[in-house]
């Protein structure tokens, strides 16, 4: 029974990848790419992943699919004031750049279904490598936490976190550097349907609560930093869909401290660490948890800033 | 077929229409949730490992990895996000000028 | 591996940048340069002196979190990732002089250029990070933050071109860096462990050994651009500041050359083929004459520079078929692994030095004149004589004249070539020196014409001109330690796993 389950959840999903890429409309390809993400998710909570899960649903769907849904506007705003780029050159003709793509698109398809073939070979016939499931369940209780995602993340590879932490500044610096400082100007309330900023505000303490919850209990069970940093941020987002615009709001260098704070405190905290004779990041068995705790904390509320940041900046 | 098994071939499948979206696709938006569909594509496979690989939980490992490449994948893909609406809106363009 | 001498200063040299690139996100303008160019300063310092740590103690190892590998991470800091984290010092200094005087003339009043030094330090504390890195999730993570530092920097100029191409270079970066992960998945299902020594160990020759070998090595050459994904190379570095062309071309397509050097010689000994060699090796030969041809085409001399790193990059790649052995060959006999492998680290090291010369120097004509028109450099050598000279040294370099590190780097790889029998990579070696040969004094025959017409052009800080010059005459100088050098890279005391075997036998082609 559940191999069926399985069967069809593989096959709805190629089928949605492929929609999303083959669908005429833009449209269709981003709705499309929220379905791929939910039933993707649905994949990790059958393959008992439901800390990823919540990531995926929170991050690479909820997030990405705003941002996502905000460009669409944009494109076809543009497409439609603009209806110069809609005539097509006076020498255009469909069928001759048909002919002349044909043997190219012929070898890449050919070229794409060897990939395709060799490349489920190549995973069909893995070998079991076991894993690092024995070493984690070992040292599981030394970590200071109980779940052994969470343990992962922030104590046994707690030095690719902090600069994934690290790599989502880069990113709204980056955004930034795309050209987003300069254009920038502080909107001011605008006005919004009342009945949307009431939904909204009933919205903001169940989101934190929730969000509060999934980094408390994220060293027992599925959740932590970044579920909850989305939860969060997605709190900025609404606000500002709701026509307050809180993150220009914050002044400029409480807006810096918010952004840094995660990134800042880790590594202060790995230094410290370190003078004390230590290797970086190497708790003392009995503050484990709780410097995981603040440590997590701090991660969230900078995520959170900066992914709020991000909407702000990128969907001005 | 075990569930683990059925998933990892179906990850290498998604990697494939992903990199061939990347390839193919014209519009900036459309390359770049082919990214996204390709870093599906590469989770689904880590993680089937680690359910493969389960003792009294799964592979925590992949599970963590996963998570941080997930956050890794959507900030780069909203960098680009943002480079394609800049370019947008300052020529107009959804492609590039050699892909019409 | 664990039991090598720990030391924090693998753990200082990520961490530092990050805290000064922190820093400096809090100053506004002037501020925010003076902290960004400290950061530059102190992380160069300390990578000049923890090199100078490893040629005295060796290896050094710094176990993150005191969680040994396979759970942990391990940073690691051998004579290979000395050498490269010292280049990366060296020229990172000049570079941020350099920008630190370009910026302030400039008198930019736009807001955006206070963001070159933030992005700057965090490009420092990923391409340290990779150095060091001996875990391949790990090596990932430093990759992504490289990409989306160095595209940020490439269109931080805000051109329509540089957007254009900023975003190219993002999309092939992402689909390396995907392609890479894939095989590092898979890699990480078959062997259990993410250690760099450990999965060399675990791992068994099969499908999907080859297959991920094949597509992490097809990622990391989308993202070096070695030859048929060479497309996103040429505007990205053209198109972007002068310095930060600089950056790019002298240290960021190191990067990705490296993860693929150790993953060769410490993961993948077991799925190598002789073929698989004599075909990196091949693309490397048609990069090196495609790319030089190429540049002698060019009519801007940014574009020329740019093509000039396909080119010079391709040697690289010329080295991989002569680390691995031809079947029947007994590792004892294998004496030209030592020149190869020479001949690669001089070939890094000269071009880091030669092409972020010839970049800073192609800033300083853009400067004065706002164009780079390669026939604007006529009477170069009355009005700018310093740049000339530079451009001048640095193009002998890339030619491989002597006594230059160039010349060094060419000539170790053709005693390789030879004493390994793999004659037909001689003619690749010989024609890209020649079309080499041919631009550069493309560029000196002008640089010495009489100028057509009075040129009016902007004055120049010195100093900028001074930084050029000085990169320029590092290909010359890193000659003179050669001895020294040599003997760093091949001393058995100081080494790790990898290369040690590749000094003492190469990697067993298997058939």
């Amino acid at each position: 029974m559940s191999v069926v389950i399985d069967i069809l959840m593989a096959i709805l999903l190629i089928y949605l990848a492929l929609r999303c890429m083959l669908a005429p409309e833009l449209s269709k390809t981003i709705f499309t790419f929220f379905a791929f993400g939910l039933t993707l998710a649905l994949a990790w909570i059958r393959l008992e992943a439901v800390d990823v899960a919540i990531a995926e649903a929170a991050i690479a769907s909820g997030f990405m699919g705003v941002l996502l849904l905000d460009s669409l506007r944009d494109f076809s705003y543009a497409l439609s004031k603009n209806p110069k780029n809609l005539e097509l050159p006076e020498n255009f003709t469909i069928k001759e750049s048909n002919k002349s793509l044909l043997l190219p698109r012929l070898a890449l398809g050919i070229g794409f279904v060897i990939f395709l073939l060799i490349s489920m070979e190549a995973t069909w016939k893995t070998p079991e490598g076991g894993g690092l499931t024995a070493v984690s369940e070992e040292l599981l209780p030394q970590s200071g936490v109980e779940h052994p995602v969470t343990a992962v993340l922030l104590n046994f590879r707690a030095y690719d976190t902090w600069l994934e932490i690290g790599v989502i500044l880069m990113g709204l610096l980056a955004i930034f550097a795309a050209g987003g400082v300069k254009n920038y100007r502080k909107p001011s309330m605008t006005a919004v349907d009342p009945l949307l900023r009431q939904v909204i505000l009933f919205f903001i303490p169940v989101l934190f609560l929730f969000g509060a919850f999934l980094l408390y209990f994220g060293k027992t069970g599925p959740g932590g930093a970044f579920q909850a940093a989305v939860l969060w941020g997605s709190i900025g987002i609404l606000f500002h869909l709701g026509g307050w615009p809180i993150f220009a709001m914050i002044p400029r260098k409480l807006r810096q401290f918010l952004l840094t704070m995660g990134l800042g405190s880790f590594l202060i905290l790995g230094f410290l660490l370190m003078a004390a004779g230590g290797a970086m990041f190497e708790y003392p068995p009995a503050y484990a948890g709780i410097l995981i705790l603040i440590a997590e904390t701090l991660a969230a509320i900078s995520i959170a800033v900066a992914l709020t940041a991000i909407y702000v900046y990128l969907t001005k | 077929m075990e569930t683990h098994q059925i998933y990892s071939l179906t990850s290498v499948v998604l990697f494939a229409i992903g990199i061939g979206g990347v390839i193919m696709a014209k519009h900036f938006l459309k390359k770049i949730i082919a990214t996204i569909i390709m870093g599906g594509g590469v989770f689904l496979c880590f993680v089937s490992f680690a359910q493969r690989d389960a003792l009294t939980f799964a592979d925590p490992v992949p599970h963590a990895l996963v998570i941080t490449g997930i956050v890794v994948a959507v900030t780069s893909a909203a960098f680009a996000l943002s480079l394609a609406r800049r370019i947008h809106q300052l020529t107009g363009e959804k492609t590039f000028p050699d892909e019409k | 591996m664990t039991d090598l001498p720990t030391s924090s200063y693998p753990a200082l040299l990520v961490g530092l940048p990050v805290l000064m690139a922190t820093i400096s996100l809090f100053f506004k303008s002037r501020g925010n340069a003076v902290a960004g160019l400290i950061g530059c300063l102190l992380t160069g310092g300390l990578g000049i002196v923890s090199f100078a740590e490893v040629t005295q103690r060796g290896t050094l190892i710094h176990i993150l979190g005191g969680w040994k590998p396979p759970l942990g991470i391990l940073l690691r800091m051998d004579s290979l990732a000395a050498l490269f984290i010292g280049i990366t010092a060296v020229v990172g200094i000049l570079i941020s002089l350099y920008a630190w005087w370009y910026f302030s003339s400039r008198k930019v009043s736009d807001g955006k250029f206070t963001l070159f030094w933030s992005l700057w330090l965090f490009l420092w504390a990923g391409l340290n990070g990779l150095f060091l890195s001996n875990d391949l999730f790990n090596l990932y993570v430093t990759i992504e933050v490289i990409t989306i530092t160095a595209v940020a920097l490439a269109v931080l100029s805000g051109r329509t071109v540089a957007l254009f191409a900023g975003l190219r270079y993002l999309l092939a970066a992402i689909t390396g860096s995907m392609a890479y992960l894939l095989g590092v998945a898979l890699l990480y299902g078959s062997t259990g462990t993410l250690d760099l020594g450990l999965m060399g160990q675990a791992l068994e020759p099969g499908a999907t050994a080859t297959f991920s070998l094949i597509i992490i090595t097809l990622g990391l050459m989308i993202k070096k651009a070695a030859f048929p994904f060479h497309f996103w190379l040429p505007p990205a570095h053209s198109s972007a500041l002068a310095p930060v062309s600089a950056i790019l071309s002298a240290l960021v397509v190191k990067g990705a050359f490296y993860i693929m050097l150790r993953l060769w010689t410490e993961v993948f000994g077991v799925s190598l083929s002789y073929a698989a060699g004599q075909l990196i090796g091949f693309t490397g030969a048609v990069a090196v004459i495609w790319g030089a041809w190429q540049a002698l085409l060019q009519t801007n001399l940014k574009m020329l520079v740019a093509y000039s790193s396909i080119s010079q990059m391709g040697y690289l790649l010329m080295a991989f078929p002569l680390l691995i052995l031809a079947p029947g060959v007994a590792s004892g006999s294998a004496d030209w692994l030592a020149p190869a492998w020479t001949g690669m680290a001089y070939q890094v090291m000269a071009h880091a030095f030669a092409k972020s010369s010839l970049f800073l120097s192609a800033g300083i004509i853009v400067f004065a004149l706002g164009h780079d028109r390669i026939e604007s450099l006529r009477d170069l050598v009355a009005w700018k004589p310093m740049t000339a000279m530079a451009i001048g040294i640095a193009g002998v370099s890339l030619i491989g004249l002597p006594p230059s590190g160039g010349f060094m780097a060419k000539w170790m790889l053709l005693k390789g070539i030879f004493l390994s029998g793999q004659w037909w990579w001689a003619p690749a070696v010989l024609l890209g020196s020649l079309l080499t040969a041919g631009y550069v004094f493309m560029l000196l025959r002008l640089a010495f014409a009489p100028a057509r017409e009075k040129i009016a052009f902007r004055p120049v800080p010195h100093i900028l001109q001074v930084c050029a010059l000085l990169l320029a005459l590092g290909s010359f100088l890193i000659v003179l330690p050669s001895e020294n050098l040599i003997q760093f890279l091949g001393g058995t005391e100081s080494f790790g796993t990898g290369i040690e075997s590749i000094m003492e036998g190469g990697v067993h082609g298997n058939e």
